[in-house]
């Protein structure tokens, strides 16, 4: 035989060698390197998990009344069975969903290898639409009607900042973190509280979702069921929220305001926040906002309340920091007691105007009230008693005071996220804010008042009260009495927590609860609205002046007081944004919400279950 | 006379080629039950088996039949096969015609004739008598100008079904081939170059669009993971999971699930892979290696050039179908329909690839030039 075809052949068998040591290589590549990576893949390929949502725990007010519950709402989908997606049906159901037919096919097109499992086309699909697509579903190919809990606030409106609402707008990391210390691991896209008790007792709402993992096949149909992990339901939230008195707080509020706004026009006012507190524990009993919003339609409502220049989605009450005027007095008179500057007794003289320090300034619409003492001052709130009272004292006092009060920092109130802190007019704080110019007299003055650059929230007014009351205790606020499991175990329950004790005197503190009776009393600024009162109240009106570019801005109208005098049971705080002065507009509207708690007039308000309706659609 | 010429034929007779061509039957057998068993639409577990085994029980008579036959004699019909093999192809375009898109088949009652496939073999001993009359010599590229003509007919018939996977098997038998006849390299090179450099004018004007696609994602599997990439890519999950030692016979999940698509045709290594592992793989691949070694070494005795060169075309078209299956199950070459032999579900080629075998068998059966 030819060498050289010999020379041939063998080099063909060469190349035939290293063809096979190319393949077996390859496949140890494959089999042996990166198995792990291939097994793990084909093991997805196998299972899948189908989440099995935990039913979303309830709340409930003070008095077990249910606040917020789930409703059973109807989910479309749609899944192919077998023969591919029907235009038909696409067609008919774009038309009654009102869902761009191009939107479907977008979403069954990557869908490819799961399109046996039904895909959700639209939920909380009204009664209407889906007793018409009953009728039509012999025709319809591959739909489905499923029924998924949908969130309930059963009073609507009522208490909707205090119980805020679900969404799936992303979580900031430290909220990620808080929940995820709490065993709940946020992802993405989630439906998760986004306000009030929803946000911040998500972990403890939302229960552990549970799993099921079943193997499929490439068209995503289930072949095997393997471990079931029940889903465990959230816990129940009782409220030390009294649902009738929020809707009387709510409902005071809201008449009074428009009220003030038929009155005046709408530049300015529109907006108020009311608190109620149990000086004696701390707990929130009330906090109502006008405007409000309806937490069950805030999925369609949402961008139009965020421009809405009234800012209904604010929860101004624990928000908002306003000059707080005149119910700031207590703050001066303390201080002015405490340093000794003062005695209760001394008189200082009030002609109406008061010419010092290079400035002129009077008393509210110039009334000039004589000789007056502390209680007088107070009573009568009167403004030149308090500049000279001030200058006794001085700011660094006021200041200190004010900070014992609880003023410049968050009451500590953790139930409701983003509670403002305020501002104590201060040297630092001017110091601070204008580049370390000096602090004058005049100003001390000012913030004598509730002016210059206090600012506080109504629930801190509220608070500052309710220490006042019950003797310089510092409770934290709080809104969640209980924590009840699904078997009706109490998981966890709220003792009123002390945070902290005022380093103010008992006689001082008596000597401002005795002075803030005199309001309510005849010629105190409080008695046209509370006299013939069912119980003893004492109180602080208080107007606010904005500082505003223009002159001829309507003040802040704002009073504060609790009840009853001898045993306080429950402080009301009320700031009405622009409704002048304090016993006009604010003063009536606490004394509505006391002589709601009082007189027992529960009956009044509308008690029926189920209020929220058919406002489904 | 005939006594004696009977114990020499048996004498020579490759046992170990015939060993190694039943082990891979068997094999071939048990990973089609696998693959097949629990194929939706068919009741019967043994549907495809029961036919492949039926075929190749008909295949070993055929392969005994050509081996008794003196392969002479084919040298001698190599015109007639050509000529018949060129009507066949005809045919199946013109009937193709009729019907819409890809013809490749025309039924016989039970059985699907495919001519592509008999191509291969026929284009083998066509090759074979005409570089053999060479003597081993073609100093000019013009020597090699009546066999690309001859290639190039059938093939550019088959090219136009479409079956880019034949046709490429025709082009790696017509190179090895014509080294082996002693085809100067330069003038391979430059056919090659050639190839390459017509290559643009493939893509855009004579691949179809999913060829081109197969070619893409040939080079990123994952960059179409859900429609093309897909198969390639289930295949390489099946055959990596299996691991070192597989899931064991029958145990493949990428089948079971429907993950592997053609999984009994042109990607059965993948669920051989999945379930026997990179041992089993190996195993296989040695199996093959063997087949092929056998072919090579009978070419080296065979007693003429015909005989080697008809051997060594046999061998070239194992070779490469084994690279070109296996390695697009592995992604080492681009996904075309090339079935393993052996092992993919396809009666034609079985009976095809066992003829062939019959050949070689024959070319070693008669491998003394002269007996005394």
């Amino acid at each position: 035989m030819n060498k050289n075809i010999m020379r041939r052949v063998r080099l063909i068998f060469v190349l035939v060698i290293m063809i096979f040591i190319l393949l077996a290589g390859r496949l140890a590549h494959l089999q042996v390197v990166k198995h792990d990576y291939y097994w793990y893949r084909a093991e997805q390929n196998r299972f899948t998990k189908i989440t099995l949502p935990a039913t979303r725990g309830e709340v409930y007010d003070a008095r077990g009344k249910l606040l917020v519950s789930n409703r059973p709402g109807f989910v479309v989908s749609l899944m192919d069975m077998g023969e591919g997606y029907d235009d038909e049906t696409i067609s008919y159901l774009s038309d009654i969903l009102k869902i761009d037919k191009e939107e479907i096919y977008e979403a069954i097109e990557g869908r490819r290898y799961m399109r046996y499992l039904p895909l959700p086309l639209k939920s909380d699909i009204t009664m209407e639409t889906i007793s018409q697509i009953s009728e039509h579903l012999w025709k319809l190919k591959g739909v489905n009607i499923e029924i998924r809990p949908i969130r309930e606030y059963k009073r609507n409106k009522t208490a909707a900042h205090i119980l805020g609402f679900l969404g799936q707008a992303p979580v900031d990391e430290s909220t990620r973190e808080l929940w995820a210390a709490e065993d709940y691991h946020y992802e993405e896209g989630e439906l998760v509280g986004q306000e009030g008790i929803e946000r911040s007792w998500e972990p403890a709402l939302r229960g552990v979702d549970g799993e099921q993992r079943i193997e499929i096949n490439s068209m995503g149909q289930p072949i095997n069921f393997f471990e079931r992990k029940e889903p465990v339901p959230g816990h129940n939230l009782h409220l030390t929220l009294d649902l009738d008195l929020q809707k009387a707080a709510e409902k005071a509020l809201a008449a009074q305001v428009k009220n003030i706004v038929k009155k005046e026009g709408s530049k300015y006012a529109g907006r108020a926040s009311a608190v109620v507190l149990d000086p004696g524990s701390g707990a929130i009993l009330a906090l109502a906002n006008y405007p409000s919003y309806n937490p069950n339609r805030i999925g369609k409502e949402y961008e139009k309340l965020t421009l809405d220049p009234k800012r209904p989605l604010t929860n101004s009450a624990i928000q908002g920091t306003y000059p707080i005027g005149s119910t700031f007095k207590m703050v001066t008179g303390t201080a002015a007691l405490e340093t000794g500057a003062i005695s209760d007794r001394d008189i200082f003289s009030c002609r109406g105007v008061l010419t010092t320090h290079g400035d002129t300034k009077a008393c509210y619409r110039r009334a000039a009230h004589g000789g007056v003492n502390l209680y007088r001052g107070i009573a009568v709130s009167c403004n030149i008693y308090f500049y000279q009272v001030g200058l006794r004292a001085g700011i660094d006092a006021i200041a200190k005071y004010a900070r014992e009060y609880g003023f410049g920092s968050p009451t500590g109130l953790e139930d409701l996220r983003g509670e403002a802190a305020g501002v104590v007019a201060s040297r630092e704080y001017k110091s601070s804010v204008t580049d370390g110019e000096p602090w004058y007299p005049a100003e001390t003055m000012s913030a004598a008042i509730g002016q210059s650059y206090n600012s506080q929230t109504p629930l801190q007014v509220a608070h500052y009260v309710a220490m006042i009351a019950n003797g310089g205790i510092h409770y934290r606020p709080y809104l969640v009495q209980k924590v009840v499991d699904n078997k009706g175990e109490v998981v966890q329950e709220t003792k009123p927590e002390v945070l902290r004790r005022a380093k103010i005197s008992a006689k001082t503190l008596g000597t401002m609860r005795e002075a803030m009776r005199g309001v309510t009393r005849p010629g105190g600024t409080g008695y046209s609205v509370f006299h013939n009162f069912p119980v003893t109240t004492a109180g602080k009106t208080g107007s606010a002046e904005v500082a505003a570019m223009g002159r001829g801005l309507p003040s802040h109208s704002l009073y504060v007081g609790y009840a009853p005098y001898e045993k306080p049971q429950i402080v009301v705080a009320v700031i009405i944004e622009y409704g002048g002065s304090g016993y006009a507009a604010a003063a009536p509207v606490v004394a509505e919400i006391m002589k709601y708690y009082f007189t027992g007039q529960r009956k009044g308000v509308s008690d029926s279950e189920g209020e929220t309706g058919s406002q489904a659609g | 006379m005939k006594a004696k010429l009977d114990r020499r034929l048996v004498r020579n007779f490759d046992f170990v080629l015939l060993l190694t061509v039943i082990a891979l039957q068997a094999v071939g057998s048990l990973t089609l039950y696998s693959a097949t068993h629990s194929l939706e639409g068919f009741s019967d577990p043994f549907h495809f088996v029961r036919r492949q085994l039926f075929f190749a029980a008909v295949g070993f008579v055929l392969m005994m039949v050509i081996a008794l036959i003196d392969y002479i004699n084919f040298k001698n019909w190599a015109i007639y096969l050509y000529i018949f093999n060129l009507l066949l192809l005809g045919l199946i375009l013109v009937v193709g015609e009729a019907e819409k898109g890809a013809m490749r088949r025309i039924q016989l009652g039970i059985f699907e004739l495919q001519p592509s496939e008999i191509a291969k073999l026929i284009m083998i001993v066509v090759l074979a008598r005409m570089l053999s009359e060479k003597e081993g010599k073609l100093p000019y590229f013009q020597d090699l100008l009546p066999v690309l003509a001859a290639t190039a007919l059938p093939m550019g018939l088959i090219f136009l079904q479409p079956d880019l996977g034949t046709s490429l098997v025709f082009l790696a038998v017509l190179l090895g081939m014509l080294y082996v006849a002693g085809a100067r390299g330069r003038h391979l090179a430059a056919l090659v170059g050639g190839g390459l450099a017509t290559a643009p004018l493939f893509w855009f004007f004579l691949l179809k669009p999913y060829q081109k696609n197969r070619l893409l994602v040939f080079i990123n599997p994952e960059m179409d993971p859900i429609n093309e990439g897909f198969q390639l890519l289930q295949s390489m999950i099946g055959i990596g999971s299996g691991g070192l030692l597989g899931k064991g016979l029958l145990n493949s999940t990428q089948v079971r699930l429907g993950y592997l698509p053609e999984h009994y045709t042109d990607m059965i290594f993948s669920v051989f892979g999945e379930e026997m592992g990179y041992v089993g793989a190996v195993a296989l691949l040695l199996l093959y290696f063997l087949l092929i070694y056998r072919i090579l070494r009978i070419s080296t005795r065979a007693k003429d050039q015909f005989g080697v060169l008809l051997c060594c075309g046999v061998a070239v078209m194992f070779t490469f179908q084994v690279l070109v299956n296996i390695g697009m199950t592995i992604s080492i070459m681009p996904v075309t329909g090339i079935p393993l032999p052996f092992m993919s579900y396809g009666n034609n080629a079985l009976l095809v690839n066992l003829a062939a075998i019959g050949l070689v068998l024959n070319v070693a059966m008669r491998r003394h030039k002269i007996q005394f």
